[in-house]
């Protein structure tokens, strides 16, 4: 089982799991603990644990789809935000290719929620192809409360 | 953490589950197997106290949305039909939404804000503390 956690002089910090269903809570663990060092707000922990966890699920599930490989986790600052990157060796996959749900609609599916909570518990996220094969996925999210939140 | 789920009689076809921990896609089929059980023993309305609850993941939403399911004596998901089956499952939040299989009880900031954000929470009778729910199962 591959587990690294490291700090650079940077406050930067990683965590690489292998892609099991069963790592997720270190993973939330992970998140917890780096937004305490970087000083985010409650508000911002809460959502940053939702959204790396939603997004570390999609990738066991839809990414290495039962097979496994590594996933790493890094958190850095960035200026009055958090960045947090999600990398894997899985098949290039775009989680954004997924259409938002229809929140309106009458007819709503669980399926659609994962990617639309990392959207709304985000400021913004954006997909690349990783040199070599994979995925790198990076989340930005203000250290504080969100205005519109209120 | 762990998901600890506790399960009490509540009277007639009434149960409480307390969920304590966090319900992730790593664990949200217990909950889904502790439904099937309580309904083959004959519950028809769940109590579900989220007081201990600190984490709901949207995979938790699927156990919700089954839980409903199966108090309804529809069919639940199958786990082993894998991730896709669930996924093409669907909340039916016409007729006014409200359902009356499953009734909340102190969802912390954390999962009501999921339940919020996916437009579920109108699917719930949400309460603050048990006894006010159990008079509303």
């Amino acid at each position: 089982m591959i587990e690294t956690v490291s700090a650079a002089a940077s406050k930067s910090r990683t965590i690489e799991i292998e892609a099991h269903l069963e790592r997720l809570a270190d993973v939330r663990a992970f998140v917890r603990s780096s937004c305490a060092e970087l000083g985010a707000a409650d508000d911002c922990v809460v959502d940053l644990v939702q959204a790396v966890d939603e997004a570390a699920t999609n990738i066991v599930i839809h990414g290495y789809g039962g097979a496994t490989g590594p996933i790493e986790v890094t958190m850095s600052p960035a200026a009055d935000s958090v960045r947090v990157e999600i990398r894997d060796r899985a098949p290039a996959f775009d989680p954004m290719s997924f259409g938002e749900p229809d929140l309106g609609s009458t007819r709503l599916r669980p399926g659609g929620m994962g990617i639309h909570l990392i959207r709304a518990a985000t400021d913004s996220l954006a997909h690349r192809a990783r040199p070599g094969g994979g995925n790198i996925l990076t989340l930005v999210r203000t250290l504080g409360r969100r205005e519109e939140e209120d | 953490m762990a998901l600890d789920i506790a399960i009490e009689q509540a009277g007639g076809d009434r149960a409480v589950i307390a969920l304590t921990g966090e319900l992730d896609a790593s664990n949200f089929t217990t909950l889904i197997e502790a439904g099937r059980k309580l309904h083959a023993d004959g519950t028809r309305r769940i109590v579900l106290d989220l007081t201990g609850l600190s984490f709901l993941a949207s995979s938790g939403l699927v156990a919700l949305h089954s839980l409903i399911r199966i108090l309804r004596g529809e069919a639940p998901p199958d786990p082993e039909e894998g991730w896709g089956a669930i996924h093409s499952l669907e909340f039916d939040v016409s007729g006014g939404g409200v359902q009356n299989e499953v009734v909340l009880v102190a969802p912390q900031a954390a999962v009501d804000r999921v339940l919020e954000r996916t437009g579920l929470k109108r699917l719930f009778r949400v309460h603050e503390d048990r006894s006010a729910a159990l008079a509303d199962a």
